[in-house]
């Protein structure tokens, strides 16, 4: 059910780091607040080309452009589009906002006088990572005073009712269900993303990750496997880890061709928009992704799953990576969380063997992981997804 | 000014105009390294207590009250009572230190700061690195000795952290009382 109208005015400030993770989380977000809560949204992005790949009608030329009821505007400083203070305020994985937005929010905090029906200064909030860490619900929701006097507050997503919760939109699960009933749905999309000669029999893997030597080894082993298997690869970080097994350079491969190898075939994906991405991982038999965003899709999408972290120093993402799977594995039965534990730790650290050796392990036609990634969104959810625990949020504050 | 990374128990803060005694740290990281800091803050002049969260960069004014070097002398319950080179004696709230406490013990040798606000001793600031012995620790279960495998380990004082595999019951360690870390073996 749909919110009642609120006519809030939220901003959105996103810097793109890596090119899809932030501008597709806060995108997501963006599209959930404006159509579930009918909040208006302007979003703040700095790199467009970036943004373009999952948002293809975006205009690069154009400071400013809506789409889907959301303001779009260009984010380079000094800011060409003027900002004006509405009722929240968002900087996504705690960007560092321009400096004459800081002097407005000063301004409208000196301004504001309690005894007067002048509006009040935006509730300023910086969206962190998700994370499956214990020390996040410590942290979820504190304040951040600011030596300026403002005070910012610190929301993390999380898979608890401690934390801030997860991006999912209302109708997502039961129409994920409505197109996984029918089988024809995933070889129409195929179809229509140009990905030939898949058969209802033949396993189909996608593929998102980082450059790593175990996706190399993959591909080796699924060249020799009994039945076909397509990757579904796209340009990128990925394919760079398949030099080796490609007939030309990476710069020469085509979206759309085909690489067949043995009983291995690379199918090169096209950039799909979001709702394309979701539709691709429910049809697919396992994902293997990457970051933040296809991460939790990848989960929502309810088949397993192998998820490549992003790297941080000291090793400190195996931590990130242990925490998850500690919480994904605790209703499946030992041997089947050891093993799948054991496939996404090899996977992560580029040990190609190992790798190799626990896909074989992990029974992929198996019915209990199976079962497991199905009932696993209806427990990570947590009754209440973020979008809707951010505005109660607000509210609240 | 100090990064909210740089802060540790005992440094007084100015944020939103008032005066605030740092009085516990946890650094864990977010994504892509970026460090988050929280703090337990106590306000100087009234007795209440926050918990704030910040970016490890975050910058803030630390305040440059006066400070005399003490060393320990003894706890009279709630008080720690520290001496300056003079013997003149200061009472500090045993909920002032924070997790200073832990390190607090009988006989210790190390030069403290102690911090004074109009006057009265509001805080207690410790030496970046103090040696202590560990009174219990599970036997090396992995035999490691790269100091990577890591084993909960209580000190003197009942104090506890994690420290390498290879430290026994009975040895003594050096701590970085910043981020209660083990450093290594003494």
């Amino acid at each position: 059910m749909a919110s009642q109208k609120t006519e809030q005015n939220w901003d959105i400030f996103c810097a793109v780091v890596d090119n899809y993770g932030d501008i597709g989380v806060t995108w997501r977000l963006a599209k959930q607040l404006a159509v579930e809560h009918q909040i208006n949204v302007t979003l703040w992005v700095d790199d467009l080309n970036s943004f373009q790949h999952i948002l293809p009608q975006l205009d690069l030329k154009k400071v400013t452009q809506t789409y889907f009821g959301i303001k779009i505007n260009q984010w380079s400083e000094p800011l060409k589009c003027c900002y004006v203070a509405g009722d929240v305020l968002i900087e996504a994985f705690a960007c560092e906002l321009p400096a004459q937005v800081k002097q407005q929010l000063i301004t409208a905090k000196q301004n504001y006088d309690e005894d007067t029906i002048q509006q009040k200064p935006p509730v300023w909030l910086n969206l962190e990572y998700l994370s499956a860490e214990s020390w996040v619900e410590g942290c979820h929701g504190l304040p951040s005073m600011q030596s300026s006097g403002l005070k910012k507050y610190f929301y993390f997503p999380g898979f608890t009712d401690k934390t801030g919760g997860l991006i999912c939109e209302q109708q997502l699960f039961a129409q994920r269900d409505a197109w996984q009933a029918d089988v024809s749905n995933r070889l129409s999309l195929f179809e229509s993303l140009g990905l030939r000669g898949i058969k209802t029999s033949d396993t189909v893997v996608s593929v998102f990750s980082y450059e790593t030597t175990s996706l190399l080894a993959l591909c080796q082993l699924w060249q020799h496997s009994e039945q076909t298997v397509h990757a579904l690869i796209p340009k990128g970080r990925c394919l760079n880890s398949l030099v080796e097994l490609l007939p030309c350079s990476v710069d020469e491969v085509s979206k759309g061709s085909q690489i067949k190898l043995n009983n291995l075939v690379i199918h090169i994906l096209p950039m799909t928009d979001q709702e394309g991405y979701d539709k691709l991982l429910w049809s697919c038999d396992f994902n293997i992704v990457r970051g933040e965003d296809s991460f939790l899709r990848a989960q929502w999408a309810a088949k397993p799953f192998i998820w490549h972290i992003y790297v941080q120093e000291d090793d400190y993402h195996l931590i990130k990576l242990d925490a998850f799977m500690q919480l994904y594995c605790n209703n499946l039965p030992p041997e089947l969380a050891n093993s799948w534990k054991a496939l996404n730790l090899a996977f992560n650290q580029g040990q190609a063997d190992a790798t190799c050796e626990h896909w074989q392990q992990l029974n992929l036609a198996g019915l209990p992981l199976q079962q497991h990634a199905k009932q696993w969104p209806i427990d990570a959810i947590n009754d209440v997804d973020l979008v809707s625990r951010l505005v109660q949020f607000v509210k609240n504050s | 000014m100090k990064t909210a990374h740089e802060l540790r128990p005992g440094n007084v803060i100015m944020l939103d105009g008032s005066p605030w005694v740092v009085q516990k740290t946890e650094t864990t990281r977010s994504g892509r390294n970026a460090a988050i800091v929280k703090l337990k803050l106590k306000h100087v002049l009234q007795d209440s207590t926050t918990e704030s969260t910040f970016k490890g960069e975050d910058k803030m004014e630390d305040i440059i009250l006066e400070r005399l070097d003490c060393t320990y002398s003894y706890f009279a319950d709630p008080m720690y009572v520290f001496m300056d080179a003079e013997y003149n004696q200061y009472d500090v709230e045993a909920e002032n230190l924070g997790d200073a406490a832990a390190y607090i013990v009988d006989g210790m040798e190390e030069n403290c700061q102690v911090t004074f606000y109009e006057g009265k001793a509001i805080s207690v600031e410790l030496p970046t690195s103090v040696v202590r012995e560990v009174t219990y620790t599970e036997p090396s279960a992995r035999g490691d000795t790269s100091g990577k495998v890591m084993k909960p380990a209580t000190i003197t004082g009942g104090g506890t952290l994690s420290v390498a595999d290879f430290v026994k019951t009975g040895d003594m360690i050096e701590i970085d009382t910043r981020t209660n870390e083990f450093k290594k073996r003494v």
